[in-house]
């Protein structure tokens, strides 16, 4: 991709909107219709060894204005089950526990929620309540894969020099983001997120797990909170975005993850820098310019609104699984399991085996 | 630190609840799942150790009026369910069982279903010959009161008010042994 033609973008966003019209995202809009999704995870573990573990992410544990959790429900094949959760994180964990006698591990969840598009209008201030203390701490602080220190900390201040408001510094690392990265499509899952490689590397290359998190890791470093919110399309868009949606009821590999960032009187914003480049790299006939008139479009919406199209299950970082003795995961998105020979591959369904699948439903 | 906690009312974060099912899975289905009760499957009643019993002011699906702290004296089985929970499906006939079984002691059981049109409860109710006692929650404020993120959840409240037990998950409600727990709650009688 020309760098030059990133540079070129911002000058086709009125005509690119009209012509996509976005009544439902337009700054400001009232909030679209809630609709209802069921998911349903199916988890098989094919090679089972000594005692065997499975974890399957819930929806958001706490409700929002743009998601609300109707509840989940399981089934297990000769299993333990326990719920755990982290509530800093919004994170629910259905984990189940097989004995060495299980020939054929098995755990089902179907968990139903309601969501509506999401924008938030940036000239809007005082609105919402404040954010509690706690919460903007912890999304300053610094993970495993996200330091705030260092590398990132000196390119955060590079970027947002001369930034003053918290909007004006998450544009500038958006901005940033969306013109210095690309997806790669040879990245496995969404990408870890490691971002001091990335900026040391300056290889900026990856998924939504990467440069979505380089997002939020420059956001807190130049000391705007912000955080990664994992997930999974559950629909096609109508937004008139093949690659920004579900194409199937079959959504095992339709894992995405987003990012938000905290502006002081305004709340919590939602942003997908990693969805631009997603557009850039697949949207039909592919490969487009910055300048093309989707990605403009995409990239200002995509600034302050999410289509709701996508299921988000938490906010964590570094999970540890209960019952498991084995290292923290960067971020909980997919299913996990475990043997005594390791940890299963997240990202392999037909090998694990699981499967995702989503269905809107109709409440009569 | 993780919470391991299951159908926690809040502020009682810490409690956990663990529940042993055995179910065989039948086929994959993209629209849902058929699944099969395995035969002898085990549940059981975790004591509870978290925190107050949440109150709740809530209507029955025939217009009355229940309050939680106007069943005092009473043990209460409080139960939340949604229609498209095959668990909390299957787990129903069980406590119509324990109701008829403790007919005449002060022993009530009701089922909070989880923010459903009242048309689906009753066509529920009608296929099923169900005889419950159905709560509604709209706006689901009790089941975020009680922490019932997981279907079925399910809490014994005493007669004092205080929850005893609680158990995330389906149960054999007419169990000998639960039934037993459970009526060793009832008052004496006189």
């Amino acid at each position: 991709m020309d760098r030059r033609e990133f540079l070129k973008s911002g000058t086709a966003v009125p005509a690119a909107a009209a012509l996509y019209g976005l009544p439902g995202l337009a700054m400001g809009a009232a909030p679209s219709e809630w609709r209802v999704f069921e998911v349903t995870a199916e988890v098989e573990v094919l090679q089972p060894a000594g005692v065997t573990r499975v974890w399957l992410p819930v929806p958001l544990t706490s409700d929002t204005d743009y998601q609300k959790g109707l509840g989940n429900s399981w089934r297990a094949d000769g299993g333990d089950v326990a719920f755990s959760q982290e509530t800093k994180y919004s994170l629910g964990i259905v984990g189940a526990e097989f004995p060495a006698s299980a020939k054929t591990p098995r755990l089902a969840l179907v968990s139903r929620f309601a969501t509506r598009d999401r924008a938030v209008d940036l000239s809007a201030r005082g609105r919402t309540a404040p954010e509690a203390p706690a919460v903007l701490k912890l999304n300053l602080q610094p993970t495993e894969l996200l330091p705030t220190d260092g590398i990132v900390r000196d390119t955060a201040r590079e970027i947002t020099r001369g930034a003053t408001s918290d909007v004006q510094k998450a544009r500038a690392i958006y901005e940033w983001v969306v013109e210095n990265t690309f997806r790669d499509p040879k990245v496995r899952g969404c990408g870890w997120g490691d971002i001091k490689t990335m900026l040391e590397t300056r290889n900026f290359g990856g998924k939504c797990g990467d440069l979505n998190a380089l997002f939020v890791g420059l956001a807190r470093a130049a000391g705007v909170p912000a955080r990664d919110v994992y997930g999974v399309r559950v629909a096609p868009s109508m937004l008139g975005y093949k690659s920004l949606g579900a194409g199937t009821e079959v959504i095992s590999k339709a894992q995405h993850c987003r990012a938000e960032f905290y502006a002081q009187g305004i709340g919590w914003v939602p942003v997908d820098p990693a969805d631009v480049r997603k557009v850039v790299l697949e949207e039909p006939p592919g490969k487009l310019a910055l300048n093309h008139e989707k990605v403009v479009a995409a990239r200002k919406r995509l600034f302050g609104s999410w289509e709701m199209n996508w299921l988000a299950y938490n906010y964590a970082h570094d999970v540890r699984f209960p019952g498991s003795t084995g290292p923290a995961v960067p971020y909980f998105m997919y299913p996990n399991g475990e043997t005594k020979n390791g940890r299963l591959d997240q990202l392999d369904p037909g090998s694990f085996k699981y499967t995702l699948s989503a269905r809107e439903l109709k409440l009569a | 630190m993780m919470n391991r906690c299951a159908g926690a009312p809040r502020g009682a974060l810490t409690h956990y609840v663990r529940h042993r099912v055995s179910w065989l899975l039948c086929g994959t289905l993209l629209c849902g799942l058929a699944l099969v009760p395995f035969p002898g499957a085990a549940a059981e009643l975790k004591t509870w150790s978290g925190g107050p019993a949440p109150a709740f002011d809530l209507a029955a699906l025939d217009g009355r009026p229940y309050r939680l702290a106007g069943l005092r004296g009473s043990v209460v089985l409080i139960n939340f369910w949604a229609t498209w929970c095959a668990p909390c499906r299957e787990e129903m006939p069980s406590i119509q069982r324990l109701t008829q079984r403790l007919a005449g002691r002060p022993f009530v059981a009701l089922v909070i279903n989880l923010d459903e049109p009242e048309t689906r409860i009753r066509k529920f109710l009608s296929e099923t010959s169900l005889d419950l006692t159905v709560l509604l929650d709209p706006g689901r404020q009790a089941a975020k009161a009680w922490n019932a993120r997981i279907l079925p959840a399910s809490f014994v409240v005493g007669p004092d008010g205080v929850i005893r037990y609680s158990v995330v998950g389906e149960i054999d409600w007419n169990d000998e042994q639960v039934a037993k727990r459970i009526s060793e709650l009832l008052p004496a009688r006189r």
